[in-house]
């Protein structure tokens, strides 16, 4: 049976839900997002109803039986948006049950092995953003910081952010995805963002922008130039956002 | 002179610094102010020599007293100078802070009239940030050896990391490159600040509400390849330092030349590759529990160039491998070349549920490339053929990658050496 959710977190919990309620076996069941799974004449397929209650059960279970860490690595793993993700965390789950607590440090069992590998990856670029996005000051004072990320972690970058700079006003700005965080001195709350089409900078902007240029250029040292190490470190994919490199 | 020239000749007057830590200390925001700090640290940039940016190092000004023959800053260097007011520095790191450029600031200066004089401007520089700006981001902040007592008391409260430049690793080389320093001048403050930061830290078990002093600890610097001490050197220095004086990091600095002073060792380009072991090597150190006398002895005094410090250990330890990834100790899966820290910790905590094969070791961050030959998985052997230290080391050779090749050829030692293995192979 294949199980398909609306690509939603709550939704893909809704989908655990209904899988471990029906005793879906470990190597029958499959999870999918609807919008990309193809249809198949040999599988029998049944659309999840995404319910905030199951998905909440599935959510207290997780923390309850391994943890914050667990937690996290389910949630993560979920950010790397692969279309494998469902069905991975399905059989992750009915095995980790069996192994208790610390289920998620089993490396040695293939898909615990593999979940905590996607989630690895949301957490390796989701620490680089934190130094690598961009604010700009635009004329009515708001810190503005477009970024296309590879995996979908704004939802990682706002809180800290939130504590940063607790003192401006900001938006973080996914353009690929079209999801603002906005930040107004008090919390931010997430909401659809579509593209910007003008941007005013503010009066001082363009004169911290070429300082900057101009000091990651003076910081080098000639002798040891090295762009390789630097474009190992720093991916082109990041450099179109950033101020240093335009 | 206006800020932007200033910043590019303070900055190239700060670059030989290497530390760029931000990390050792977690700080929240409490009452909805600018800043923050991550125990982990942030890079936020690489500049083209690929090394990261993370503070915003500057020097206060790049006058100087002294004449200090590995120092581009020396009184005698025809190079342009300048200096900040307080008030441009503040600026610069908040507006570089709000816009997410850098973790925080790296101030370090020249000494202006006295060490004294010297330390109090900077002072003033980081007070303004701390109380009058309520910024709560990372400062590193240079110490000025000769400076009062009561100077270095004052400014811990304000900063997070400290740290004093050792410099030249020896006393004799110092005299030699640095005369009007004096290697007690250096040491002392560094003993200060360890003893004050025992003492606040006992202080804040009684009463929670006493303040931190200098809570991501204190580091230093060496240069490498400037004078002519040996590797084995530098570690055992750089050993005490972590056990005597409880630093944090220590830092080495492959010497760029430049310097015109007869007693400077010139090599044309920086001795990179031999930094980069002799990092290696500290973090067997730090994190892997090795000594300075089991890397390297007054008989092999310096670090193979060709494979990392703990394949040379290794491979000097044959008798120690292979070792059975399911059944040693985690110290022991430290010494094993290929699986760091992390990869050892996953493996202590996976072993207890199932027993690890080979393939299951693949996605766990060891590197098997290297690691194979020393390991054995549920008794089995994993590594292909001869385990002759000296083929087992043609084999552990990390090639030259093409940017470092004109590095080798000031290396001739080490083209020698591996010829003089691989013609012993094909006879």
């Amino acid at each position: 049976m294949v199980y398909l959710h609306d690509g939603s977190f709550e939704g893909v919990l809704s989908g655990i839900y209904k899988m471990f309620h029906a005793k879906a076996k470990i190597n029958e069941g499959k999870l999918y997002e609807a919008s990309v799974y193809q249809q198949s004449f040999f599988e029998l397929t049944l659309n999840v109803e995404t319910v905030r209650e199951h998905a909440y059960r599935v959510a207290k279970s997780l923390y309850d039986s391994f943890g914050q860490e667990g937690f996290k690595c389910v949630y993560y793993a979920y950010l790397a948006e692969d279309d494998s993700y469902g069905t991975l965390l399905f059989r992750t789950l009915k095995q980790a049950y069996k192994l208790g607590g610390q289920a998620f440090e089993a490396l040695g069992v293939e898909d615990i092995r593999r979940l905590t590998q996607m989630a690895n990856k949301v957490s390796r670029e989701s620490h680089l953003l934190l130094g690598l996005l961009r604010f700009s000051k635009l004329e009515n004072g708001i810190y503005y910081a477009p970024f296309e990320p590879t995996q979908n972690i704004i939802s990682i970058l706002a809180p800290h952010f939130e504590e940063r700079l607790a003192d401006q006003v900001w938006v973080i700005h996914d353009t690929k995805r079209g999801i603002g965080a906005f930040y107004d001195k008090e919390q931010y709350h997430m909401a659809p963002l579509d593209s910007l089409e003008t941007i005013q900078y503010a009066q001082d902007e363009v004169a911290f922008q070429s300082m900057w240029k101009d000091y990651v250029k003076h910081i080098a040292i000639e002798a040891r130039r090295n762009l390789p190490l630097r474009r190992q470190h720093m991916p082109k994919k990041y450099w179109q956002f950033l101020t240093e490199m335009k | 002179m206006e800020v932007y020239e200033k910043l590019r000749i303070l900055a190239d007057a700060a670059k030989y610094d290497v530390s760029c830590a931000s990390s050792g200390h977690q700080r929240g925001n409490a009452n909805k102010q600018l800043g923050s700090t991550a125990a982990a640290g942030i890079c936020h940039s690489w500049s083209e020599d690929g090394r990261c940016i993370s503070l915003l190092k500057i020097l206060y000004t790049n006058h100087c007293i002294y004449n200090c023959a590995y120092c581009v800053n020396r009184s005698s260097n025809d190079v342009k100078r300048a200096a900040f007011t307080p008030e441009e520095v503040v600026s610069l790191t908040i507006n570089f802070y709000r816009r997410n450029y850098i973790e925080g600031l790296f101030l370090s200066s020249g000494i202006i009239k006295s060490p004294n004089h010297t330390m109090q401007r900077l002072i003033e520089v980081v007070k303004q940030l701390r109380t009058r700006e309520g910024f709560n981001g990372y400062i590193h902040l240079k110490g000025i050896p000769g400076a009062d007592e009561g100077l270095i008391n004052e400014a811990g409260l304000y900063v997070d990391r400290m740290s004093y430049n050792l410099e030249l690793p020896t006393t004799k080389g110092l005299r030699l490159l640095a005369p009007e320093k004096e290697r007690k001048q250096i040491i002392m403050p560094m003993q200060q600040v360890r003893d004050q930061m025992i003492a606040y830290r006992d202080m804040k078990k009684h009463l929670p509400s006493a303040p931190s002093f200098i809570p991501a600890g204190q580091s230093t610097q060496m240069i490498v390849g400037a004078t002519d001490e040996t590797d084995y050197h530098i570690i055992k220095i750089a050993e005490a330092m972590y056990n005597r004086l409880a630093l944090k990091r220590v830092y080495y600095s492959a010497f760029v030349p430049g310097s015109t002073h007869p007693a400077v060792v010139e090599r044309g380009r920086p001795p990179l590759n031999r930094e980069h072991r002799i990092y290696q090597a500290d973090w067997l150190l730090r994190f892997y529990g090795f000594k300075a006398d089991e890397i390297l002895t007054p008989d092999q005094p310096q670090l193979d160039l060709l494979v990392d410090p703990k394949c040379q250990w290794a491979l000097n330890h044959m008798a120690y491998f292979p070792m059975e990834v399911n059944r040693v100790p985690y110290a022991a899966l430290l010494r094993i070349p290929g699986i760091g820290v992390i990869s050892a910790r996953r493996i202590v905590n996976a072993r207890r549920f199932s027993a690890l094969s080979y393939d299951d070791l693949k996605g766990m961050g060891v590197v098997l490339k290297r690691a194979k030959y020393f390991i054995t998985c549920k008794g089995k052997y994993c590594g292909d053929g001869d385990v002759e230290p000296v083929y087992l080391r043609q084999k552990l050779l990390e090639p030259p990658r093409p940017e470092q090749i004109s590095l080798f050829q000031t290396h001739p030692e080490v083209f020698d050496e591996s010829e003089a293995i691989i013609r012993g192979l094909l006879t």
